[in-house]
Order: C-alpha cells, then structure tokens, then sequence
C-alpha cells in the first residue's frame, strides 16, 4: 500500500468509527465529543487564515458570539441547520465588514486590534442587552438531541479540515503561506495579497459562526459574558499552537488534548486550568515553536532524513 | 454647558490622563527598545493596585508609601521574566524584527497566567478602600486629594524619567537604541544592559501606576486589559519614545474619555475606549506628533 492510500484508509476509518460512535457510546462520550468536536472545528479554522498567514487574530470569541447570536434571535422560529447556516453567514459579514480596514494593520497591530474589537463586541451586545432589551441573558428551550449535536458538529468538521486541507494544498496555501513568508515580496510576485486574506479571514469567520450557532443551544442560556469570552479565543488560540499551526491536524489534536485536561479538572478548577494554560502557552512559545505536530515531524527527519508533512513550511 | 461642569471634566479628564501617561511610558520603553508589545502590561498595574490594596488593608501602610513597595516589586518580576524568558532568545535574535510575535504570544500566556493567578488567590470581587478622601477646590472643582496625589506623583514620575533620559548618559543611550539598535550597538554600547533596564523599568512604572490608581478606582483581576489597550493609544499618538508626546497623548485621551463619558452613561466608557483604541490603529497610525510607531 502506498503512503497515500495509507492515509486515506486510516482517515476513513476514524470517519466510520465516529459515525457509528452514537451506536455503542455512552452519553457522557458523546457529550464530551461535541466539546472536543466545537474546539476542534474553531481551532482548524483559526488555522486557515491565522496559521497559513501568520496574521494571529484573537477574535474568535467575537464570531462565535455573533453565530451565537442569530440563534437566540432565530430559534425557535427557524429550523436548526438552517440557523446554524444563517449563523455562519452573519459572523462571515461581519469578517468581512472588519476585514477590509483591518487587515491593512500587520504584525502586532493587526493582534491587539482584533482582540480590542472583540471586547468592543462583547459591550455592544451587553449595553444593547441592558439599555434596549431591558433583560440580561436569554434561555433558550427545546434544544435537539446530544445525537443532533454530534452529528451537526461532526459535518461541520469534516467540512472544515477538508477546507483547511484543500486550501492548503491548492494555489490559495501558496499565497497564504507566501504571506506568512513575505508579504511585500509576495505582492511584487503578483499575489493579491488583500483579496486572500479577506476571503480567508471571512471563510475562519463562517466555520466560527456556524459553530457558535450551534453551540448556542446546546448551552441553553446565553449572554454576551458567555459566548463572546475572551477565553474561547485564548483556549483556540493556544489548542491551536500547542497542536501544530500549519496543518488541519495540528489544531484537532490540540482541541482533543486540552479538551480532556479541561474535562480531568477544569470543570473543578478552572483558574487552575487557565493557568496551566497560560505556562503552557508561554513554554510552547519557548521550545515548540511549531507545535507538537512540528516537533514529531522534526523526530522523523532527524531519523529517516526525509522531510514529513512540510510543503510550504 | 455650564461652566461648572466645563471645569469637573477638565480636572477629571487630566488627572486621570496623568496616570494614562505613566502607564504608556512603560509600555513605550518595551516597544521602542525591544518591539516587544506587553499585552500582560495592564496585568501589572492590576498587581500593582492589589499590592497597595493589601498593604492597606492589613498593614494601613499608605498607598503612596506601597507604591515604592509596588514599583520595586515589579522591577523584579520585570528582571525575572527577562532573565528566564528573552535574555537568550534576544541575543540569538537576527532581528528584534522576528521577536514581535513570539514575544506577544509570551505576554499573552502571562497575561493568561497572572489574570487566573489572581482569581485564585484574591477572587473576582470589586475590592476598594479610603484613603485621602478629604476635598481640594480647583478650578471651583472638588477632587479628591487622593486623585490628586497620584496624578501630581504620576506627573512628577515622567517628568524625572525625562529628565534622566535627556540628560543622563544612559538615558541617552536608551533614546539611542529606540532610534536604531544595530547602530548603537556598533558604537559600544551594550544594549544587553540597556533592555535589563527597560523592562525593570517598564514593570516598575506599571506596577506604581496600579497602585495610585487603586486609591480611587475598584480593582479586579480584569481590570488590565483595558489600561493595555489606552496605553498603546498614547504610543501610537505619542509618537515611540517620546515621553513628552505621551504626556501630552495622555491628558487628551484623558480628556476625551472624560467628556464623552461626562455625557453618556458609565456603563458605555469601555466602549468609548475601545472604539477610540480601533479608530486611533486603523486612522492614525503615524500619531500626531508625525514619527511613525511601527
């Protein structure tokens, strides 16, 4: 068997495997899937625009939320999948509404710009909850299934690290990964570096907002402290890194492992956690630059002396 | 608008530009010197004000006397965080160019770090306590003496670190690596020196700020990121190392702050702040005092 057929037999059956899960699972499996399956769908898409230019954008909170948002506005006078699509679609706008003045800024700018705008949403949709609506907060009732759930997310997923593996390895990876190298030198090479980035930034944005509409029901209550929290963006940010930053693998493997260590004691000791979040962050960015998947794939160069999983990097 | 309230937005809006313009400074020591953006910066203002805090609360030691305490506490940290976490990366550096972004996930990590540290340890409750509550009139304006005291100390502090970096021949050598690094490199100076110092520095005057202003404001674990983000407003405007421009950048930010919370309600001054932060990055990017911050 070749390499390639190698791979795409495993994919296959890690994909049947997970369809077929609801079948024998317990619930409280499937429960923590969907969590695993909610990080892993932000982080790969964190990856397609900030892991492929290196424009880090820690405003991911802020698309989840908007997503988030068109649930409690549309549910449940609209069916679910047809929410979740409308959610996508409103966070996508707004990416592309912020897109175009913001992505003129690069390098440390454009990152605390995007977290500023992020908190700046959050105030937004709290005075608008407070000062028009009147009512901090809303529930929402008759939520589907945890099988619905899972499923729902499942989609998302594949839909999402087939795009991000797709773009990778298309004319788009090269210009993204261009820009990530040298963005002056990319342009005078002819990449409309703009219009790439716009696409991508708002294509981040729609697998984002799908998600938090998604998620919004599955949490029943809401309000802007819950979905638009500086945490979701920090614990994508980081699963992201911590997993390799280049590949669609990097991020699942990230969501997964930070995931279950939130499950073990985050529930119990969530400062605790965050701050073993923060080292984590802090050691990561000191001896593992490229994420675990960088570093296993450093392993098999130093022992095979061929290079693994590393097309642009 | 009458004249009375002309005058209460004056004197607020100033005063608390002081202390913008103390936190900016240090912000701007790190970026001019080193490119390195402290996103954690408004995390040691937040550890600053509870140092003060305690110390008065247990030891009724003055807020003004813990402030030396507080700058003295955060040089440390700010030698500490240097020595483990960028001595060696810096000096391996090809260019400072390469560290902005592994150093803003680092700060990330600590803001992330010391934000929860705090939680756990002190809890999300507003904290807050009196001390020199008694009122001066200025201006036909009642302030608070304690608001007073930290904006003239606040002056005072930048003023004195003007001075030393305009007269002294270290502080010269500081203006000169914020103009170019490899140049003041070739003549001599050992810059390794000089970024101990900026960070020491830097930490120390957040952590001073922290404590002036937890005399009159609540504090929280969150208060940080907030005074993060109007520091790096003042930079920009400022222009980089200039500490006078951020002077300056700090009372008008002050200023407007003030006024437009003056007229709104509290509740919409985080996003008078935010929206000033976006608009300032994405139209004035050169400051108004011309050189570029980037």
């Amino acid at each position: 068997m070749t390499l390639k057929a190698q791979t795409l037999t495993i994919w296959t059956l890690i994909l049947v495997i997970l369809l077929t899960l609801p079948l024998y699972a317990a619930g409280y499996y499937i429960s923590l899937l969907v969590t695993i399956l909610m990080y892993a769908i932000l982080a790969v898409s964190w990856i397609i625009f900030s892991g492929y230019t290196g424009y880090i954008s820690l405003a991911v909170a802020a698309f989840f939320g908007i997503g988030s948002y068109m649930t409690v506005i549309l549910w449940p006078a609209l069916p679910f999948p047809l929410i979740i699509i409308l959610g996508g679609l409103a966070s996508m706008f707004f990416a592309l509404l912020i897109g175009f003045p913001c992505l003129r800024i690069r390098g440390p700018y454009f990152v605390i710009l995007t977290l500023g705008l992020s908190e700046l949403v959050k105030y937004i949709f709290e005075i608008y909850e407070v000062h028009v609506k009147g009512v901090t907060g809303t529930i929402l009732l008759g939520a589907p299934s945890s099988e619905v759930f899972y499923y729902s997310l499942l989609i998302i997923a594949v839909i999402a690290a087939a795009t991000a593996y797709f773009v990778k390895n298309s004319k788009f990876g090269i210009a993204l990964f261009s820009i990530k190298g040298n963005e002056e030198a990319a342009e005078a090479m002819g990449v409309d570096t703009t219009r790439y980035k716009l696409l991508f930034f708002s294509v981040s944005a729609l697998f984002m907002g799908f998600t938090g509409a998604a998620m919004a029901l599955r949490w029943t209550y809401i309000d802007p402290g819950v979905v638009f929290n500086p945490l979701i963006t920090f614990q994508v940010t980081i699963m992201a890194i911590l997993g390799g930053e280049e590949d669609f693998r990097g991020p699942i493997i990230g969501a997964a492992i930070l995931t279950l260590i939130s499950e073990a004691f985050g529930i119990r000791y969530p400062y605790h956690y965050m701050a073993l979040l923060g080292i984590t962050l802090i050691l990561l960015i000191k001896f593992l630059p490229r994420g675990l998947l960088g570093a296993i794939g450093r392993l098999h160069i130093r022992r095979k002396g061929y290079m693994v999983n590393r097309r642009f990097g | 608008m009458e004249l009375g309230h002309i005058s209460t937005v004056l004197v607020m809006g100033l005063t608390i530009g002081c202390i913008y313009a103390v936190i900016a400074v240090g912000l701007n020591l790190l970026y001019g010197t080193m490119r390195m953006l402290n996103i954690a910066h408004g995390d040691l203002i937040m550890l600053g004000a509870y140092t003060a805090y305690w110390l008065f609360t247990i030891y009724k030691i003055s807020p003004l006397f813990s402030a030396l305490i507080a700058a003295l506490g955060g040089a440390v940290i700010g030698l500490i965080v240097y020595r483990i976490l960028f001595s060696s990366s810096i000096r391996r550096a090809k260019s400072l160019g390469s560290l902005e972004g592994t150093s803003l996930l680092i700060f990330f990590g600590f803001l992330i770090l010391t934000e929860n540290v705090a939680l756990l340890s002190w809890g999300a409750d507003f904290r807050g306590y009196s001390y020199l509550t008694s009122v001066v009139t200025i201006l036909g304006t009642p302030v608070a003496l304690n608001r007073l005291s930290a904006a003239l100390i606040a002056v005072a502090v930048c003023l004195g670190f003007y001075i030393f970096l305009q007269r002294s021949l270290f502080g010269k050598a500081v203006r000169a690596v914020i103009q170019d690094k490899d140049a003041t490199q070739l003549s001599g100076v050992d810059t390794g020196k000089i970024y101990i110092f900026c960070f020491g520095m830097a930490f120390a005057m957040a952590t001073l700020a922290g404590a002036l202003i937890s005399m009159f404001y609540a504090i929280t674990p969150f208060i940080g990121l907030p005074y993060t983000m109007m520091a790096f407003v003042i930079i920009i405007l400022g222009g980089l190392g200039n500490i006078l421009g951020g002077l300056v950048a700090g009372l008008i930010l002050g200023l407007v702050i003030t006024t437009v919370v003056a007229y709104t309600t509290p509740g919409f001054s985080f996003i008078v702040q935010y929206l000033i932060f976006i608009l300032v990055i994405l139209l004035m990017p050169q400051g108004i005092f011309g050189r570029r911050a980037r």
